[in-house]
């Protein structure tokens, strides 16, 4: 950078954002740590009597293992769906062919189908597949996104066409060519795409609710139905749940993140 | 040799990945019931589905159980789907809809075949479940609305008892508004407010259900006097925009004198408000003794494959035995007569004031209103309920809020067939 | 020169006829463009099950009398007339509309937040991870989180306006007629800031820096250059997040199901929770469709509006 300026305001700026960020978690934090009556005015801004109560009722009052395997699997299914079909579908669009464009305006306007208006059909349609009530059918859905397609066409279309046109000289077949050539070039598109599916498909509450039927299939954001009873005056043990809810995604991020770095700072150097 | 192992091995992996869970278990009868958010009874739903299961050998019980609002998208989508739970427990008056367009097993004919299951539910709670002239749902439990009253801010605004009319109501609403304190809450859903009307003699719709009947000076007048006392503070606003967490909490807080809600309420407010116990806390009566119902019941799908079954087993689930362990558990009213007897018998003991709010359940059980059975009851809720809000609320005066009522229901109505 | 635009052809070839060197590269393009649509095959799959079967089921729907345990009618266009004298439905719209247009408010300070991290300061690393945070979490814990944020005995909003004076009562959010929607977009944006920043700063990221400098030792000043070269090379970033701020509205559902039901009234009733409650509380189905579809034809027309805005031809995305 030619020019400095001066570094604390931006700082002072950021750490404000920051805090507008955290402050929600760590109301909920406070909320699901603290021993007394939730509802006690004026609150209090740290907890008092903090102890862990609420995180083993939530523990013991849902099958919370089960319903963690449950969203893992699925979870991990629509993550290699999407990397698989979606750097496929990418890399097709990375040339021309005849009914391109009405292919790239289809998946456009798909992305404008609200998903409540498809429940009925769709839960049709996987009953057709024999695909109810199983992971398979849990992750189907959400096995390719159209923006994750985007991401990784925008990836793709900055790989210099040189280098594919020598591998083809070279007698590679397009499908290596996609996995030897393009993939290791395309790590931070390939870390966007895991990062988003995982955390679309983890969120995922409505279809899940709706698709399955046996209680040891559900995933992790159903059991949120066990604390949003109101027969239950357990709202310490729902932000404690929520907290619990949250770990993976965030996890995955923070893991997932240092190649999303690398990808994007290698790529500014590029020019 | 490797490779084929893998392709087995993924052909495999696939097949588990795909087999439906509940699939996989074979039986010859098969019941699956779908409950409303009691996910909380399973030890004693296991015991009582084991008895059932002895006694009818070969049976499968699948036990599912959906929150208040995900219920019917779920049930909706099996019915589409033709597999639809064969026992579901519905509340309020979302049967009415399905009865109506043909979705549940009339239970006349079985009622008329036995008519000593009949004889064990309060009639007037029974009644609830008729609809042109056919039963459709056995009482699994009810709740209807009472009086709460904050012994202690009636006691500093010099106020003796509960109130015994309107405009009592409101007057004491209005004396115990101080700063923070409010007089009156009431829950809003499932037409639990309606009470507030009726005790001032309005009708919702004619008798016929063709024609509005609400649009009369005495209707005008209550809910102007309500949007009075809202606005002053005697009435709490949130009675008007809350659903369940904000009033309920609001009340056991200690900062509200009355609350009209169902029995319900009660375990939940006690759960929040440590100063509540039978000094603290009265359970009474709504003025003129109307109440509004919200009950569960037990409904047969018309997709069930084995109707008959189901009627057995709704049958066992409502007998004294299974309703007065029901009320033991969950300390609410199962309409089952000798269950409900017995446990309140049991509860003055050990509880005295739960048995006084559920004693109120029991009582009066004539003067039930705002329960009526119309297939469009959700959109006769959204044609009149946001114009009661807005007048309450003072977005409009009373007239208009109900003259503006009136064409809602009006034209909902009218594009009504039947 | 013709040569440089197709794939190239392996030397042997090159040595025959012009005439039938032609139909050989005809062939292979023609293979090769049924490689490609193999390639596109799994997801096209994927989205013609879930979203093209689905969109159309309701297209046919809307114009039918049906309901789950009955016979379809064909009814003409009644359930659009019927929509036309909906309150309801223009209340929702109108709403729709205004969550719709927040969405470049989200846009601008996420924008700034892009700015600020990628100028070079230590610590932008962590600066960008706590303000994505709040993306990974499900949108139903973000509405129960900012419900109880909003509360009006025990929320922080309220406590900390009233600790600083600014207000001697509290205001009950959530359950006003003129709080209700902002109280639900001020929830939203903080959920998808994070997913904004990431989209412009990845934007940000392919900007040479060589013409920042060029331009600043030709004497441009800061805001100048934000202007004349930032800004129209983060065009295709900036429409990028417009759609997904616009597709907000339809992934907002959980947020305002649970945040306020559409309550009060139908204050923050949007497009999307309508045409669940019409389904799936009211059982009208045939209505339900008929209200996807016009919300389908407004999400597919803003896009089309915002894509002209942002400088024809899908920005960055079609590129041939």
């Amino acid at each position: 950078m030619i020019h400095r300026y001066p570094r604390s305001p931006i700082h002072l700026a950021l750490i404000l954002a920051s805090f507008v960020m955290l402050v929600p978690f760590y109301w909920v934090l406070k909320t699901s740590v603290s021993g007394e009556n939730i509802y006690a005015y004026p609150p209090s801004i740290i907890p008092r009597n903090v102890n862990l109560f609420y995180y083993v009722d939530v523990w013991y009052a849902i099958p919370f293992a089960r319903y963690f395997m449950n969203s893992v699997a699925v979870s991990v299914i629509a993550v290699i769906g999407n990397v698989a079909f979606n750097a496929m579908a990418a890399y097709a669009l990375t040339h021309g062919f005849r009914g391109k464009s009405f292919v790239v305006l289809l998946f456009l306007s798909c992305m404008m189908v609200p998903f409540q208006a498809t429940i009925i059909p769709a839960y049709l349609i996987t009953g057709r597949l024999g695909l109810l009530d199983s992971w398979l059918g849990l992750a189907l859905p959400q096995c390719s996104t159209i923006i994750c397609i985007f991401v990784f066409k925008a990836s793709f279309d900055a790989v210099p066409r040189s280098l594919i046109d020598a591998a083809r000289i070279d007698g590679l077949s397009e499908w290596r060519i996609i996995w030897h050539i393009m993939m290791p070039l395309s790590k931070s598109a390939i870390a966007t795409n895991v990062i988003l599916a995982f955390i679309w498909s983890w969120n995922n509450f409505l279809w899940p609710l709706i698709m399955t039927r046996s209680a040891d299939m559900q995933t992790l954001p159903l059991g949120l139905a066990r604390f949003l009873s109101y027969q239950e005056d357990t709202t310490g043990a729902l932000y404690a749940f929520c907290i619990m809810v949250l770990a993976p995604g965030l996890l995955l991020f923070l893991l997932a993140q240092k190649e999303f770095i690398r990808g994007l700072t290698s790529g500014a150097t590029k020019g | 040799m490797k490779r084929r192992s893998l392709v087995k091995g993924a052909l495999a992996a696939t097949g588990t990945l795909a087999a439906p869970a509940y699939l996989r278990a074979q039986s010859s009868k098969k019941l699956s019931i779908l409950t409303w958010n009691i996910a909380d009874q399973q030890e004693l739903f296991k015991v009582e589905f084991a008895e059932f299961k002895a006694a009818n050998p070969g049976v499968e019980i699948e036990w599912l159980d959906k929150k208040g609002p995900d219920l019917p998208a779920f049930y909706q989508t099996q019915i589409v789907a033709g597999t639809p739970p064969d026992i579901v427990d519905l509340q309020g008056m979302i049967w009415v809809d399905y009865a109506a367009k043909g979705g549940l097993v009339d239970l006349t004919p079985y009622l008329q075949a036995e008519p000593e299951v009949a004889k064990r539910f309060n009639p007037d709670y029974l009644s609830g479940w008729i609809y042109q002239g056919k039963t459709y749902l056995l009482p699994f439990y009810v709740a209807k609305s009472l009086l709460y009253w904050n012994k202690t801010m009636f006691k500093e605004a010099g106020l003796g008892g509960p109130p015994q009319s309107f405009a009592e109501l409101i007057g004491f609403a209005e004396k115990m508004a101080k700063a923070e304190k409010t007089g009156f809450l009431t829950l809003n859903f499932d037409w639990l407010y309606w009470p507030l009307f009726k005790m001032n003699g309005v009708e919702l719709l004619s008798a016929d259900g063709k024609k509005v009947a609400f649009n009369t000076p005495q209707a005008v007048d209550a809910l102007a006097q309500l949007a009075k006392a809202t606005e002053a503070g005697g009435v709490n606003k949130i009675s008007w925009t809350g659903r369940w967490v904000e009033p309920n909490g609001a009340f056991a807080s200690g900062t509200v004198g009355m609350l009209h809600a169902h029995s319900a309420s009660y375990f939940f407010v006690k759960g929040q408000g440590p100063w509540i116990n039978d000094q603290t806390l009265g359970a009474a009566e709504a003025p003129g003794f109307w109440s509004t119902p919200t009950n569960h019941g037990f409904a047969i799908s018309k997709g069930s494959k084995n109707p008959d079954l189901a009627w057995s087993f709704i049958k066992f689930m409502t007998s004294d035995k299974c309703a007065s362990a029901f009320f033991k558990t969950r300390s609410v009213l199962t309409a089952n007569i000798v269950a409900d007897k017995e446990g309140l018998a049991n509860l003055e003991k050990t509880e005295p004031l739960a048995a006084a709010v559920l004693r109120t359940q029991i009582a009066h059980t004539d003067k039930l209103t705002g329960n009526w059975p119309l297939p469009y009851d959700a959109e006769l809720k959204d044609a009149f309920w946001p114009e009661i809000q807005n007048a309450a609320l003072g977005r409009k005066d009373a007239k208009t809020a109900l003259a503006d009522a009136e064409k809602a229901v009006n034209r909902l109505l009218s594009r009504k067939k039947a | 020169m013709v040569f440089l635009k197709e794939p190239m052809t392996p030397p042997a070839l090159r040595a025959t006829s012009p005439l039938r060197g032609e139909a050989i590269r005809l062939r292979h393009r023609t293979r090769r463009a049924l490689l490609y649509w193999c390639f596109l095959a799994p997801s096209l799959a994927i989205f013609l099950l879930y979203r093209i079967i689905p969109i159309v089921w309701n297209l046919v729907l809307s114009f039918q009398y049906w309901s789950p345990l009955g016979e379809a009618e064909p009814a003409g266009f009644d359930h659009y007339e019927d929509l036309l004298q909906d309150d309801v439905f223009w209340q929702a719209l109108w709403n729709t509309l205004i969550v719709i247009g927040s969405a470049p408010i989200g846009i601008v300070i996420a924008l700034a937040l892009a700015l600020l991290v990628n100028s070079d300061i230590r610590g932008r690393d962590v600066y960008r991870t706590i303000i994505f945070v709040s993306y990974p979490l499900m949108t139903v814990a973000v509405a129960i989180i900012w419900r109880w944020m909003f509360d009006e005995r025990v929320g922080l909003i309220n406590y900390a306006a009233r600790t600083l004076d600014l207000i001697d009562k509290p205001i009950p959010f959530l359950n006003s007629f003129t709080w209700a929607l902002p109280s639900v977009i001020v929830a939203n944006i903080w959920q998808i800031l994070g997913f904004y920043m990431i989209i412009l700063l990845t934007g940000l990221q392919t900007i040479p820096h060589e013409l920042h400098e060029a331009a600043a030792i030709d004497g441009a000043g800061p805001v100048h250059r934000f202007w004349r070269i930032t800004l129209p090379l983060l065009r295709p970033s900036i429409f990028l997040a417009f759609v997904i701020g616009m597709l907000n509205s339809i992934t907002s559902f959980d947020l305002v199901y649970v945040m306020t039901g559409g309550g009060p009234g139908r204050a923050t009733e949007i497009l999307v929770t309508y045409i669940y409650k019409l389904g799936f509380v009211q059982t009208k189905f045939d209505e339900a469709a008929a209200v996807t579809m016009v919300f389908f034809v407004l999400l597919i027309a803003t896009a089309w509006a915002a894509n002209r805005l942002a400088g024809g031809n899908v920005g960055a995305m079609d590129t041939e």
